[in-house]
């Protein structure tokens, strides 16, 4: 029989992310919303307590948890601003193609320094012309001796502006389509590298996004991850194991919506009682429930499948698509119950409603999810 | 310098407070335990002084049921406790603070202790008698409501203030004592992740439970105030009366006046 | 087992605390008779205090007048006091629960082997035992605590309990039982005294009682009603959103969703009407006071004193009333 508990271990991680979130992040989510600022302190806050590269085995310096723990603690940060936890969990976009792709050696050089101090990497895959069309990238890599050339642009890159370290995927050659894809790692410092202007976005408002320029960037041999052509599967296989933390993010962005509305309905009347005894809202409160606790079991599940080795691709695209829709779901609903309070920035749950749009699209967007599941679903059938 | 610091499970401060079946406690249902916040700050005092005298060691001791007490025990080491050790005691007998003194004397009178801290009161029952209680069971002198607790290595003693009413008292004393610790220099720090993991396999000792012995103060009746049915609207016809009125209802009915 | 009560006084610049005197007032009625009360005093101030209890209506005064207990450990003064607690083989020591009082209670029910509770807001005989009331979870609940003797040290809430009606005596003062005090606990000394700092009002968050203003004061330049009724009951000040916005007070002073949240023993609001928003950061206080000239206010919902009225004539009669109470 499944058994839904959680260990005590990983309650005390839930815990610990809890309490950061609350006291940490909670109290600075509207300003920063508001003024769009990138809150670097709570970042560098964050690493110190060992919330970031969560992903990155302790051997070279990361807190090497499994993807169920990891959702435990990213649902928490989600519940108290989704935009800080997007930049705080981009880490692990960025570093995970290095820890499937990457040798040892190349590994401990990368990594080592990167978790030892605070740093932020950006995952540099979408461009301008195609984000769900991955295999149809752009950016160019030439080979010239020891080193390769790259040359193009990427966009939509979260925490560019700020990183040190850009795992980036170019194709060799593009009449090759996904097979000529290749991947690197550049550091900031790299002539040519220039991240673009944070972008005035919707919502995740305290994460920074830009565009990545690449004018005759020189990577070093030494810095390619894996074979030359194997940069789409890693891309790929990379997303495998993000796409499920990205439910738990949406997740947290959903039950912070539901109980800022259950709160809201028990003490706001009209009619002569709570609103919470109004039918109306009842229904519109069970609905929220449902999608929340559906949301979260989906994103244990999927994580648990993958902690015990399986590649997991249905069952985290079905997490990611359900819990990113459930998160626009409820939200809404959320601002619903609050009526025109909802609607004022000065009540927290527009906000949810404008950070939980982003998890419907960024990390594969549910389109894409949707095509995935079908394909996974009728190779069962063939 | 030994550290001893004695912890508490408390309910979280935001727990929404029940009353248990029969009337006579807190509903422990779905409650979670934290470390008491005054505890947090005697242990974070302890992990200072620990860091300013070299050679220092720092061991929690918990005193109540399980499991709560074994996760403020481990919550302790993840903060950076060398050692911890339970005296497992049914939660009634951690009601009266009089037997939790005497029970954590027992154990700490077999470990080293050169300073023994406590919190100066926990969140639950708030009785603040249990540092007092005991110093007086080792036989050493005990100080309640300490901030600014200083060790001077030269003359081996302790320099602290005393929150009272009438202001702060500067104080010296020599080693061993009892400290019950309103506030430390910093804030409490907060545990890392690799910590925490690390203290979920530390070894706590565990010392075997003592039959409470003597008078035990016992929790008859608990009970929550009535839900709000609307203010009290007072009457009157000059501003005069209306504050005399107030103020003599705050002090005889509502007993909140200072 | 007499039915005599020992209440361990406590002096400051040679008199009594008012927590001393609440103390006797309570002990009166415990005792067997208003004469069986003996009060303990301790230090140099000793005997020149113990005359002004009477106006308690103590008759028996015992003072230790070792000087060294002026600056000694509270543990030190427990010794005194269960020799005195043994020699007049007493079931009760009241104490009043100031910083002092609750040393005190822990360390002598230690050593007297007998039973304690702190900040007791109600205590009664219930045969040969005693049964006490005393806030819990920050005011949030109460309990009733069985203290099932032979012996019981009891420390009194402040300000929970009426001084005693005036019955002048003369009291009888004798020395306290002679003990030795160990050595050990005279090694301690208190080095100095500060006194605290009138005008510093304790933190928001912390505070046990709150006043706050709202849009009903109508103009920053009236805010000091507010201030001047927090100074005279010791509180912290806290503000509505509307009054942070516009920029009378700085935004640490919020109360409400975006602000802080306070559950304070006592909340007094001026001004304020209401809203959800705020009153979502202070419901949980124990009492709620609201005094607003809109008697259909939703802070009237949940408040458990109301006053609809003009608040620039009550609050300066309100504090003056305070300051009158308070003697200060």
């Amino acid at each position: 029989m499944p058994d839904f508990s959680l260990s005590p271990e990983q309650e005390s991680l839930r815990d610990m992310a809890r309490k950061f979130a609350r006291t940490e992040m909670a109290p600075h989510a509207a300003e920063c919303d508001k003024a769009g600022r990138f809150p670097e302190e709570i970042y560098r806050k964050a690493h110190g307590l060992g919330l970031m590269n969560l992903n990155v085995p302790t051997d070279f310096g990361g807190s090497g948890l499994s993807v169920l723990e990891q959702c435990l603690i990213v649902e928490e940060l989600a519940y108290a601003c989704g935009g800080m936890t997007t930049s705080i969990i981009a880490n692990c976009l960025a570093l995970e193609p290095i820890l499937l792709g990457a040798t040892d050696e190349q590994k401990h050089r990368v990594l080592d320094p990167f978790c030892a101090d605070y740093h932020l990497a950006s995952f540099c895959l979408t461009e301008p012309s195609g984000g769900s069309d991955a295999g149809g990238l752009k950016t160019r890599a030439r080979r010239d001796g020891d080193h390769y050339v790259l040359d193009g642009e990427k966009c939509f890159i979260t925490n560019a502006p700020h990183a040190s370290l850009y795992t980036v995927f170019a194709t060799l050659d593009p009449a090759l389509k996904h097979r000529g894809i290749t991947a690197f790692f550049v550091p900031r410092t790299a002539e040519g590298l220039t991240p673009g202007k944070d972008e005035e976005k919707m919502g995740h408002r305290a994460s920074s996004t830009s565009t990545v320029r690449f004018e005759r960037v020189r990577v070093p041999v030494a810095d390619r991850l894996g074979a030359e052509g194997e940069g789409f599967s890693l891309a790929m296989r990379t997303l495998d194991m993000t796409r499920t933390p990205i439910g738990a993010l949406a997740t947290g962005i959903a039950q912070a919506a539901l109980d800022h509305a259950a709160g809201y309905a028990l003490k706001r009347e009209t009619f002569g009682k709570p609103i919470a005894e109004h039918q109306a809202i009842q229904i519109k409160l069970a609905n929220m429930a449902q999608a929340v606790h559906a949301a979260r079991l989906l994103t244990w599940q999927a994580a648990w499948t993958i902690d015990r080795g399986a590649k997991g691709t249905l069952e985290s695209s079905i997490a990611k698509c359900f819990a990113s829709d459930a998160a626009l779901l409820v939200a809404d609903e959320a601002i619903q119950t609050f009526g025109g309070y909802g609607y004022m920035k000065e009540y927290p749950v527009e906000k949810l409603l404008r950070d939980a749009k982003l998890t419907q699209i960024y990390e594969g967007a549910n389109e894409i999810q949707r095509t995935v599941i079908a394909r996974e679903l009728l190779r069962a059938y063939a | 310098m030994e550290i001893v610091v004695c912890v508490k499970p408390v309910p979280e401060a935001e727990t929404r407070l029940r009353v248990r079946p029969d009337g006579k406690g807190l509903d422990p249902e779905g409650v979670k335990f934290v470390l008491a916040g005054y505890d947090e700050s005697a242990l974070e005092q302890a992990l200072l002084l620990k860091e300013a005298v070299a050679g220092s060691r720092v061991h929690a001791i918990a005193c109540g049921p399980a499991p709560r007490s074994e996760e403020v025990l481990r919550a302790s080491i993840a903060l950076g406790a060398d050692q911890a050790t339970w005296v497992e005691a049914a939660a009634e007998t951690a009601d009266d603070p009089i037997a939790v003194a005497r029970t954590l004397a027992g154990a700490i009178r077999a470990v080293p202790h050169d300073l023994v801290l406590s919190g100066k009161q926990a969140g639950d029952h708030e009785e603040g008698l249990v540092g007092a209680a005991l110093g007086e069971f080792l036989g050493v002198p005990d100080f309640g409501a300490v901030l600014d607790l200083r060790f001077d290595p030269g003359s081996a003693r302790l320099r602290f203030r005393r929150a009272t009413e009438s202001g702060q008292e500067l104080w010296e004393s020599p080693l061993p004592c009892v400290v019950a610790l309103q506030q430390a220099w910093n804030d409490p720090r907060t545990a890392k992740l690799p910590a925490i993991l690390k203290s979920r396999k530390a070894p706590i000792a565990r010392v075997p439970p003592i039959a409470p012995e003597g008078a035990q103060a016992v929790t008859e009746r608990f009970e929550l105030p009535a839900p709000r049915s609307g203010a009290k609207m007072i009457e009157f016809q000059t501003p005069e009366e209306a504050a005399q009125k107030l103020v003599r209802l705050l002090r005889e009915e509502a007993k909140v006046f200072p | 087992m007499s039915p005599t009560v020992l209440v361990v006084g406590e002096l400051h610049e040679g008199h009594a605390l008012p927590s001393t005197v609440e103390t006797i007032g309570v002990a009166r009625t415990l005792a067997g008779t208003p004469a069986e009360v003996v009060v303990l005093l301790v230090g140099s101030h000793a005997r020149s205090a113990a005359p002004e209890l009477g106006n308690a209506g103590v008759s028996r005064v015992l003072v230790d007048e070792d000087a060294r207990l002026d600056t000694a450990p509270v543990a030190a003064i427990a010794v005194v006091a269960a020799a005195a607690a043994q020699s007049l083989e007493v079931d009760l020591v009241l104490v009043g629960g100031t910083a002092f009082g609750r040393d005190l209670t822990g360390r002598l029910a230690a050593r007297w082997n007998a039973t304690a509770a702190s900040g007791a807001t109600e205590i009664q005989r219930d045969g040969s035992a005693f049964r006490v009331r005393r806030p819990v979870f920050g005011g949030r609940a109460t309990e009733t605590v069985r203290l099932s003797g032979p012996r019981s040290v009891v420390s009194l809430r402040p300000h929970a309990f009426q001084p005693p009606p005036a019955s002048p005596t003369n009291p009888a003062v004798e020395p306290a039982p002679k003990v030795e005090i160990p050595a050990g606990l005279l090694a301690p000394r208190r080095t100095g005294i500060e006194p605290v700092a009138s005008g510093l009002g304790p933190s928001l968050t912390d505070a046990s009682i709150v006043v706050s203003g709202g849009r009903g004061l109508r103009a920053p330049e009236n805010f000091h009603l507010v201030e001047e009724l927090a100074t005279a009951l010791g509180a912290a000040v806290g503000a509505s959103r509307a009054v942070t916005d516009a920029g009378w007070r700085p935004t640490s002073l919020q109360v409400g969703q975006t602000g802080r949240a306070v559950s304070p023993q006592l909340y007094i609001a001026v001004g304020i009407s209401g809203a959800i928003q705020h009153l979502v950061g202070m419901v949980s206080s124990r009492v709620i006071v609201a005094i607003n000239s809109d008697g259909s206010a939703p802070i009237f919902k949940v408040a458990d004193y109301g006053i609809v009225g003009d608040l620039f004539q009550i609050v300066p009669a309100l504090t003056q009333e305070v300051r009158r109470a308070r003697g200060t």
